[in-house]
């Protein structure tokens, strides 16, 4: 009887474990090194951790950014980008859009959608506002219009889970519910929410051209970035999104992980509700019906797959970010309204046929 | 490692007239079958004999209608992976079961991650141990780094990721379900020749393979399933391989 080796090598040559890098070890044989490639001085490991993140699109992003306030600073009357009252209407509606993204494109990771993101936005926010109108403490109502949008969150996933249709189906239906639920509650007027103090300052106070809701971006997007990269639950969420098969065969749960995205998302986008209320102090039934498909269209953009199972929480920020860089510069530059929707709707293909192009090249 | 390579011919696994069925469809009609401490069953059959399903059962990935099962000779119940791997089973799954966009560090450690405080990962310890395992243990010729994306693997190196990931957690039994469909000729044999080192340090492995010669070498013992049935089980002292071909095709 053989005894057998006690160590098990695939594919033929000599010792080829020996490649594999320790991970803090950095070096490359000079013949595996790509003769144009940036990354050459990286080890492999960092190689392909730098291939996993979203710089590409980052460099992408920034160079956009330097050519457009570039060209602000040359023409500040025709193309006033770098006017500190643009700068700070962009500050300001970045962050509704990018934490609602960072929800959204959470669960897109898990693998589901949720197109309820806009009736929840506006229901949890009115909620908010008429309890605070009532008398509520303000924080406390504001606590509960997140607590709201965080249980429509975990409702559309159990609804998904039970009855095992698409969440594109289960939230096209709760956003016709949840539309309805405001107006039943509220009715078609619309509520004023007028803020001050301390839930004042941390809402919609700011630090010279930099607005609250840019650190509730900032600070959201570091809480779901360690979450989703350092997290278990987070690993979770990846798995469950690449291969729900895999991910149960190897002992996790697929319901927990996908609910706990669901209640992500909608928990974030009533909190994005809450920051749009106290900014602007009024809340309008039937608002918000495009913010769905601007959401899943940032987070797209920002190279989140529509599969499931692959994204960046920066690619999701800089991806709102982006698609409000359009609105703003085709506004700078006096386009008519209906141009933003068509830009909008080119950059979204563009974006997913490219990121589908590299994705082949990368596996090939 | 099992550490308890003394205990060799003591039942490991136990299991008593099992029978599941998928809609009226007996997937496994009263299967009985056990595997020894420090044995390597040969698990044969035709298609569609049962094979998976029993897989299934040792893996708690599917749970029988009835039947016992015991472990270690106490009575046990699995309604999932983690009982199973709880109790030391480990399985290759067939379609592997590994998520193409995580790396091969993440894949590893799937469901079973290190963590440190309030379930945080410990991405260092994890990277260093699927190294150490690249390493020193599973050498995969292509695969140069731990962090690199499983979906850009080939057919043969994700199988191997796969086998990886269950010596990983080299426990008590490994269950190994089609394990060289995608492998060449001499990734099998290296493979059975491994379960061979491991059967001498103790532990136990069931085969599922329609590769018989290269399993009939390797096996202790063969139980060939037909119809969802248990048609043959045998040592391979008292069976030749000619007698299998036929008890396998014959189902």
């Amino acid at each position: 009887m053989t005894s057998g080796q006690d160590r098990l090598i695939f594919g033929e040559g000599t010792e080829p474990g020996e490649g594999v890098s320790a991970g803090a070890q950095s070096g490359t044989s000079p013949a595996r090194r790509r003769r144009y490639s940036v990354m050459a001085h990286l080890s492999p490991d960092q190689r392909y951790r730098v291939r996993q993140s979203a710089l590409d699109f980052t460099v992408l992003f920034v160079i956009i950014q330097v050519a457009s306030i570039v060209a602000g600073t040359i023409w500040p009357n025709t193309f006033p980008y770098t006017n500190s009252a643009n700068v700070l209407t962009g500050f300001e509606a970045i962050p509704l859009l990018g934490i609602t993204a960072i929800g959204v494109g959470v669960l897109m990771i898990a693998g589901e959608f949720d197109l309820s993101v806009g009736a929840n936005f506006i229901f949890s926010s009115i909620v908010m506002a008429m309890l605070a109108n009532q008398g509520w403490p303000v924080i406390l109502a504001a606590l509960t219009a997140v607590a709201i949008g965080c249980g429509i969150g975990i409702l559309n996933g159990l609804i998904t889970l039970w009855f095992r249709i698409p969440s594109l189906i289960t939230t096209l239906g709760t956003t016709g519910i949840w539309t309805a639920a405001t107006l039943y509650v509220h009715g078609a007027a619309s509520e004023t929410f007028n803020v001050n103090g301390v839930f004042g300052t941390l809402t919609s106070g700011s630090v010279g051209v930099l607005p609250a809701e840019l650190f509730w971006m900032i600070g959201l997007g570091i809480f779901a970035w360690a979450f989703l990269q350092r997290h278990r639950i987070g690993n979770h969420i990846f798995a469950v999104g690449g291969n729900a098969r895999a991910a149960n065969a190897t002992g996790i749960s697929v319901r927990q992980a996908k609910l706990i995205a669901f209640g992500f998302a909608g928990a974030l986008a009533a909190f994005s509700g809450v920051l749009a209320a106290s900014r602007v102090s009024v809340i309008t039934p039937g608002g918000e019906t495009d913010l769905p498909l601007q959401v899943i269209g940032a987070c797209v953009i920002g190279g989140t797959a529509l599969t499931g199972g692959t994204g960046t929480v920066l690619g999701m920020i800089l991806g709102a970010a982006l698609l409000y860089w359009i609105e703003d510069v085709l506004l700078l530059l006096g386009a008519p309204g209906f141009y933003l929707d068509a830009f909008v709707g080119a950059l979204i293909i563009v974006a997913a046929a490219l990121y589908t192009v590299s994705k082949q090249r990368r596996a090939s | 490692m099992s550490g308890e390579g003394s205990r060799e011919g003591q039942t490991l696994l136990r299991m008593r007239d099992v029978c599941k069925s998928y809609a009226g469809v007996a997937a496994l009609d009263r299967v009985s079958f056990d595997v020894d401490v420090g044995e390597i069953v040969g698990l044969l059959g035709d298609n569609g004999a049962g094979k998976s399903t029993l897989v299934n059962v040792m893996s708690g990935v599917v749970v029988p209608d009835s039947g016992s099962i015991s472990w270690q000779g106490d009575p046990v119940s699995m309604r999932n992976r983690t009982d199973s791997a709880e109790l030391g089973i480990e399985t290759i799954f067939q379609d592997t079961a590994l998520v193409g966009s995580m790396s091969v560090t993440r894949n590893i450690f799937m469901g079973r991650e290190l963590t440190g405080r309030l379930g945080f990962m410990k991405q260092r310890a994890m990277r260093e141990a699927s190294g150490e395992t690249l390493r020193g243990v599973v050498s995969i010729r292509g695969v140069t780094s731990t962090e690199q994306l499983v979906s850009s693997l080939s057919g043969g190196q994700k199988q191997a990721v796969a086998i990886a990931r269950a010596v990983y957690y080299k426990r008590k039994l490994l269950v190994l379900d089609e394990p060289t469909s995608a492998l060449a000729a001499r990734a099998t044999a290296a493979l059975f020749d491994y379960i061979g080192f491991l059967r001498g340090q103790g532990l136990s492995s069931v085969l599922v393979t329609h590769d018989l010669y290269d399993a009939y070498k390797i096996c202790d013992r063969f139980v060939v399933l037909g119809h969802g049935q248990v048609v043959m089980s045998a040592t391979r002292e008292e069976v030749e391989l000619d007698d299998l071909f036929k008890f396998v095709s014959r189902g």
